[in-house]
């Protein structure tokens, strides 16, 4: 119906509760999670076949009776591995990291709605799709900020979330509305080829700020972030890795696809006017943490940042920023998420996010904290790891596009930002004070199982980056076509 | 005979109503309203467009604000059911007491 993996995520998304039912009632609530975890390889499998049918036939149009288009081409299968690959970490985790929770069935479908929202957005073809796709990752990611809803924080932080996300959204649409009077149609091919015809007008350029306004407030752009910290703060872990890592990069997708084919006309203003949110952006991301003992605020607040590395990848307008944006894209999604992960496992065994409260776990769980340091390096930038390639081909895009002083903006934040890094790496190594870290043990090993194989993407990536640099450069192209 | 740009007018009023009330207003359910009436700026917009060629009534902007209806229609599910939680936790619907999560 709407191309395979999709219909994978949906089929399972939907049977997930009444396995979850089932399996409730024999006492063996994990086998729902290892079900949803099933759906989501299945998908994976899915996207690598049309990753296939991609490279050799071009971009795959699906039409089907609710005469809703999907048009994949190599920037969606992109994307969509990212989205899907984090997603397995998650779910993999969180087989035992909600094993105290209730309603488990529920998290589980309400994680596959929103992975499905969000690989449908990738590869919607007109507006309206993308929209329907993009309102279900929201409506799910709502309804999991809020998922321990016993306690004040998350709701707190959900309520927050959705009305600022939802006033986005209806910003979006309203930017929509106006594109579709000037053009009568949604298709993004359709209205490439109706906006060359019309040239700069003053109503594209309203539409363009609404539309640049409602994607702004999901991928945080600054002044519009302040949802970011509390959400990502108060969520459970998993969706802590999943709502930093990939659900804000829709947002960076949607700014990409939208403003490259849609508002190719006044492309000179828009870019530079990112420009200048990338550099306020990164600012404010790398100097808030300074001051947070918060564990997850932290790592939160310096998502912020990342995505103001990626808007300067961005906002140069070339193949090679391009692609730089989308490895990092990938990148930060592996790192972040692994980082947001041992945080979760940290909380899991001492039930604090207080700096203070953990000095010295390293001592007591040396193989988390290694993968956590791991990560933090690779945030930072470190030459062996994935992040410095990414950094590296964004800063050389900056340099190549004349804009050197975001390449050099980009540098001094990643110096700032090892500040922090660095500040909370040795909370880890302090010694020991409290008697709870005194007591703390390892993680079980099925928690530690996936954040293993996210430090060894983390070293391999970094050491052989080829692979990823075809693909994020494949999918640049796509985009931008030619060059 | 009303011309389009009075529709046009009237969809940036109501949009303009409903930012004014998610920036003044202190109780939850009115930021709720709020939200609406922005969608329904969106909505309004989308049908009087569909209709600014004479005689002709574009059947895609009807099936988009059926569509867009329904997903608003979800948006405040959700959030009556995190409003009815705040207020199980604060005993209140102001969103000023709702201050705790800070820096």
């Amino acid at each position: 119906m709407f191309s395979p993996p999709i219909d994978t995520l949906l089929i399972f998304a939907l049977t997930t509760p009444v396995i979850g039912w089932i399996t409730e009632r024999v006492k063996k609530v994990q086998l729902c999670g290892a079900y949803s975890t099933l759906g989501l390889v299945i998908s994976l499998w899915y996207i690598y076949e049309l990753f296939g049918a991609i490279s050799t036939g071009g971009s795959q149009t699906y039409t089907s009776f609710f005469s809703s288009q999907l048009r994949i081409d190599m920037l969606g299968v992109f994307m969509a591995t990212i989205f899907v690959l984090i997603g397995i970490f998650a779910s993999v985790y969180s087989l035992r990291y909600l094993e105290r929770d209730t309603g488990i069935p529920l998290f589980y479908s309400l994680l596959l709605l929103m992975i499905s929202g969000m690989v449908g957005t990738v590869f919607a073809g007109d507006f309206f799709t993308f929209f329907v796709f993009w309102e279900m990752m929201c409506i799910s990611s709502y309804t999991l900020v809020a998922f321990r809803k016993q306690r004040w924080e998350p709701i707190e932080a959900a309520f927050k979330y959705l009305i600022m996300s939802s006033a986005g959204s209806a910003t979006l649409l309203f930017g929509m509305s106006i594109l579709y009077g000037m053009c009568g149609t949604l298709n993004f091919q359709g209205l490439a080829l109706a906006l060359s015809n019309v040239g700069s007008s003053v109503w594209l350029y309203v539409s363009a700020i609404f539309i640049l306004i409602g994607l702004g407030v999901k991928s945080a752009i600054v002044p519009l972030h302040t949802w970011l910290p509390d959400a990502h703060s108060a969520a459970p872990s998993p969706i802590s890795a999943m709502l930093s890592g990939v659900v804000v990069e829709t947002g960076i997708y949607a700014i990409c696809r939208v403003g490259f084919t849609i508002l190719a006309g006044i492309e000179v203003q828009w870019l530079g006017v990112l420009a200048i949110l990338s550099l306020v952006t990164m600012f404010v991301g790398n100097l808030t943490p300074l001051l947070q003992t918060d564990l997850k605020r932290l790592l939160a607040y310096s998502s912020i940042g990342h995505i103001g590395y990626m808007l300067a990848g961005l906002a140069t307008g070339t193949v090679l920023g391009l692609t730089g944006t989308l490895m990092h894209i990938f990148n930060h999604g592996i790192m972040k998420g692994a980082a947001f992960l041992c945080a979760g496992m940290i909380l899991y065994r001492l039930e604090t996010r207080e700096m203070k409260e953990m000095a010295g776990i390293g001592r007591k769980m040396p193989v988390t904290a290694a993968i956590f340091a791991l990560s933090l390096f690779a945030l930072t930038g470190m030459p062996p790891l994935n992040g410095f390639i990414s950094e590296l081909t964004i800063i050389m895009a900056t340099v190549e596009a004349n804009m050197a002083w975001l390449g050099i903006a980009v540098i001094v934040n990643s110096v700032i930002s090892a500040a922090y890094y660095l500040r909370t790496i040795k909370a880890l190594l302090q010694p020991i004070t409290q008697k709870k870290v005194e007591e703390a043990k390892e993680g079980p090993l099925v928690m530690l199982i996936p954040l293993l194989i996210m430090a060894g993407l983390i070293i391999v990536l970094g050491i052989f980056p080829d692979i990823l640099i075809n693909f994020a450069r494949s999918a640049a192209i796509a985009l931008l076509g030619g060059g | 005979m009303i011309e389009t740009a009075h529709y046009l007018i009237f969809s940036f009023t109501l949009y303009m109503i409903g930012v004014y009330c998610l920036v003044t207003k202190r109780n939850m359910i009115r930021l709720l309203l709020g939200i609406e009436i922005l969608i329904n700026a969106a909505n309004f917009n989308f049908v009087s467009l569909a209709s600014s060629i004479p005689g002709l009534i574009d059947p895609l902007a009807m099936s988009i604000v059926t569509v867009s209806i329904g997903l608003a229609a979800s948006v405040s599910a959700v959030a009556v059911i995190i409003i009815v939680y705040a207020y199980r936790h604060y005993g209140t619907l102001d969103v000023r007491m709702l201050k705790r999560l800070k820096g």
